[in-house]
């Protein structure tokens, strides 16, 4: 039998880029294979390549023993191929059956009507004979993005797809949708249908695929039986070297008091206590993370820290220096970084270039001002250390900030804020969305900052990350600190407890309350429920790259 | 004659009084005007007798339908582009380019006249059509096609429309007033049109495909994109559907004097962008688009007739009551919300 899909040879270039070299790839119908890679690997160009999107510079697509020339999507579509882009293409407003028909909706009266019982109804089939929960007339914006996921992979089997290209489907869902999204893989499997994922979490490979290619540098490494592979072997296959699966961090002599926060209270945007009398002390050479599920106070501690939310009661001080009133160039201006947890919308101006990005923050200062303007050249060579020091790819500095992926993004920002030689760095999620090669590498930057006597706020919700960086670890729960632990010695059901709001003396907690705990917030993807040692959790190391909560 | 809306099944009435929107609007006119006859008939002599004589006369029906078919119109029209993603306050521009053709080429055919049997009047009305659609498909292309900011290209339609109408009367009749006809476009044919165009604009957007292709390329053009229907071309259709509207509504009000007015702002006075208002009002629904163009338009009528009668109502508070309104309802009830890609440009993929 021929294989479903059978990319042969395929080489795509762009100017000066070459982002797939000579790939080949055989897919086998009614199985699951992930293709695995660090951004900027050319996963998603090949992907593109078959879905129509680009045309290939050399090399072949054959699809079911059939060779084919895709010009547009919409031949690729025809020849049973869909894709489900990690951002998804819905439209809010319309319904469920709506978009599952757009562009192909069926019709009566002579064209004059939407056949609304037909569409509902084949959308009904569908749904029920891959097992999908899905109301077609729910409307895109009331439902969960799970949900959504569901939609759009309806939308690709309502056009007759036999073979659906996934875009890191579990980047955006919670870990009992993932959970959920691989009953789907083998319902869909189970019924002739293969399913080709981009990935470039491992443990999301390991559980989910059959098979897993693995990419570097627009080359493919290898393909192999997920079952004959372990977790070192994938790293290594993706990085091309061994990755060391925990930081070193050396003991150190804390120095001088870097932050003093005092039963800090501080409220959200809708003026409901966010953070409920924090008091904490952070010194020089000295990692202090905060550890929590998401939405637990952490953006608002954070904020009101680095002066841009004004607390409501309690202090700041910094330096010595009560910052209360100061504004946020006033605490830029004392040297306080801030690597904030939103990179669309508080890390970098889309629209501008890395150029611009790079001094954002810095324009008002020399080298980067001069006389009332801004020195281009200087900003400029800014840009471009920053991108070599920490591999943003590709290193363009004169391209925008939103043609970069965004794990390089997230590089860039960090880069940005950790070269303004600051005292203090408050990062949040600093390594979210970022490959296990260059996690690892901004976490040796990390510590490199702290072995020069900076002082380091640590927030973040994968619990690795905080355990494994940090000094000292703050659990927090709703607004307040639950617990202070020392992250050498403490166990991961005691942070558990802690992130669901027990105290680590009380005895009476169920098991289960850990369990649920640990799913929702340890910026797990669920992706590993199958590994005893860590069940329910991810307490994947940084060689791991599991990136996202 | 078979009634055309017996094939109608039941959903569309169902639709119809389910939308919360139309049904309030429909109490609030219903109840507005049922109080004010119950008023009138009770003291025939107060201003609210007056007042109630002048609504329910003939005259202010047809003084209604008048000033109400450019502003219902082209607030169709104005949907259509919006859904779609392009925003045109440019229609007032393009009633008055369809006002002062409509009345120029009816009287280049000569009034008497016709052409293929169809009587010179009706060539004109013709003639407004496409001289609106003509000047909707230059914005179309500037926008769309060359991503000219939607706000700027529309003000120019507008500032365009309103320099070259009173100077090609000047030009061709040396003054910016042109001559009457001395025939005209009844108000009873006003009145049908916006009816049909109303019934005709409610059905395309929420039964037929390119409805809901119109709606995804306003809301999310890459969806829409990625199912391969081309983002330009819809839009393309929403913008010269806005024309087609206009053109319409612009030579509707013009030949319904049978003459064009083109001193100070033209006798289109900003009933396009009354037109905004309205379909802002009517949350792009246009039947709640057709509720207040009426509303608007009969304000501005009962206004006038009262003047005749010697009330001394101050013209310009009442012609301001639209766009009290429009803020009023922005601001307070804030339904309306626009399509999230309006005034986006869309660039498709390599």
């Amino acid at each position: 039998m021929n294989p479903a899909v059978h990319l042969d040879g395929i080489t795509k270039r762009f100017p000066g880029v070459v982002a797939n070299d000579d790939v080949d790839l055989e897919i086998e119908r009614g199985s699951v294979h992930a293709l695995l890679g660090e951004n900027g690997a050319g996963k998603t160009t090949l992907m593109n390549v078959l879905y129509g999107l680009y045309r290939p510079t050399e090399g072949t697509v054959v699809v079911d023993g059939e060779p084919r020339s895709f010009a547009s999507p919409r031949d690729a579509i025809d020849a049973g191929i869909g894709m489900i882009h990690q951002h998804f293409m819905l439209v809010d407003p319309m319904t469920v059956w709506e978009n599952v028909v757009l562009g192909n909706e069926p019709r009566t009266w002579g064209g004059l009507r939407v056949d609304e019982a037909a569409a509902r109804e084949a959308v009904v089939e569908l749904s029920e004979r891959y097992g999908f929960d899905v109301d077609p007339d729910a409307r895109i914006a009331d439902v969960s993005v799970g949900v959504q996921q569901r939609v759009e992979i309806l939308k690709a089997l309502y056009r007759g797809a036999d073979v659906l290209i996934m875009d890191e489907p579990t980047a955006v869902l919670t870990p009992q949708e993932v959970e959920e999204l691989y009953d789907v893989f083998e319902e869909l499997t189970d019924q002739g249908k293969t399913i080709i994922f981009i990935s470039h979490k491992l443990g999301e490979a390991l559980s989910a695929a059959d098979e897993i290619t693995v990419l570097r540098d627009g080359v493919k490494v290898g393909t192999v039986a997920s079952a004959d592979v372990t977790r070192e072997e994938l790293a290594e296959m993706m990085v091309g070297r061994e990755v060391l699966m925990e930081p070193a961090t050396t003991p150190r002599e804390p120095g001088e008091r870097v932050l003093e926060v005092t039963d800090l209270h501080v409220d959200d945007d809708r003026g409901v206590e966010a953070v409920s009398g924090i008091t904490f002390e952070l010194r020089g050479g000295e990692v202090f993370g905060i550890a929590g599920v998401d939405g637990n106070g952490q953006s608002q501690l954070a904020e009101a820290i680095t002066g841009m939310r004004e607390p409501a009661s309690g202090s700041v001080d910094y330096l010595g220096e009560p910052m209360a009133g100061v504004s946020r160039r006033g605490h830029i201006d004392r040297g306080m970084a801030f690597v904030p947890e939103d990179r669309h919308e508080r890390g970098l101006v889309m629209s501008y270039d890395l150029v611009q990005n790079g001094i954002l923050g810095s324009q008002h200062d020399p080298p980067f001002a001069s006389g009332g303007r801004i020195d281009w050249e200087a900003s400029t060579e800014h840009a471009e250390s920053v991108i070599e020091a920490y591999d943003v790819r590709p290193p363009n500095p004169d391209a925008d900030a939103e043609d970069f992926s965004g794990g390089n993004q997230q590089k860039f920002i960090v880069g940005r804020e950790f070269e303004r030689d600051p005292d203090l760095v408050v990062a949040t999620h600093p390594t979210r969305g970022v490959d296990i090669g260059s996690t690892e590498f901004l976490h040796d930057r990390l510590l490199e900052l702290r072995a020069e006597g900076k002082a380091v706020l640590l927030i973040s919700s994968k619990l690795d990350e905080v355990q494994g960086l940090s000094d000292r670890l703050a659990v927090i729960h709703e607004g307040e600190f639950s617990g202070v632990v020392d992250p050498a010695t403490v166990t991961e059901e005691e942070i558990g407890l802690l992130m669901a709001g027990e105290s680590l003396a009380d005895e009476t907690v169920s098991g289960a309350a850990i369990h649920d705990a640990l799913d929702d917030g340890l910026g797990g993807s669920g992706a590993d429920g199958a590994d005893d040692v860590e069940a329910g959790s991810d307490r994947e190391t940084a060689a791991d790259g599991e990136v996202d909560a | 004659m078979r009634n055309p809306l017996a094939d109608v099944p039941v959903p569309l009435l169902d639709d119809l009084i389910d939308d919360e929107y139309v049904r309030s609007l429909v109490v609030g006119v219903v109840g507005t005007l049922g109080l004010l006859g119950l008023f009138g008939l009770l003291f025939p002599g107060s201003v609210a007798g007056d007042l109630a004589g002048i609504v329910f006369s003939t005259s202010t029906a047809a003084s209604t339908a008048r000033l109400a078919a450019p502003i219902v119109l082209a607030g169709l029209g104005g949907i259509f582009a919006e859904k779609s993603g392009v925003i045109n306050i440019g229609l007032e521009g393009l009633l008055i380019i369809s006002a002062f053709a409509s009345v120029y080429i009816a009287s280049v055919v000569g009034i008497g006249n016709a052409v293929l049997g169809i009587p010179a009047i009706w060539i004109g009305f013709m003639a407004g059509i496409a001289a609106s659609t003509l000047l909707a498909g230059v914005f179309g292309v500037v926008c769309i096609e060359f991503k000219a900011d939607q706000i700027i290209a529309g003000l120019a339609v507008w500032l365009i429309a309103l320099g070259l109408a009173p100077f090609m009367s000047t030009v061709f009749f040396g003054g910016v007033n042109t001559p009457n006809l001395g025939a005209n476009v009844g108000w009873r044919y006003s009145a049908v049109m916006v009816v049909v165009a109303t019934v005709a604009s409610w059905w395309a957007l929420n039964r037929t495909a390119f409805g809901k292709h119109l709606e995804a390329s306003g809301e999310n053009p890459k969806a829409l994109d990625t199912v391969g229907v081309s983002v330009s071309r819809v839009r393309y259709a929403g913008v010269l559907l806005s024309g087609v509207l206009s053109g319409v509504g612009g030579s509707a009000l013009a030949l319904s004097i049978g003459q064009f007015v083109g001193s100070g702002e033209t006798m289109v006075q900003g009933k396009g962008f009354i037109a905004i208002v309205a379909y802002l009002f009517g949350n792009y629904n246009p039947l709640g688009t057709l509720g207040a163009g009426v509303l608007f338009a009969g304000l501005d009528a009962t206004q006038i007739r009262l003047q005749q009668l010697g009330y001394a109502v101050p013209d310009t508070l009442v012609q301001t009551i639209p766009y009290v309104v429009v803020i009023v309802v922005l601001a307070l009830v804030g339904r309306t919300r626009l399509p999230a890609a309006a005034g986006d440009h869309y660039e498709t993929e390599e």
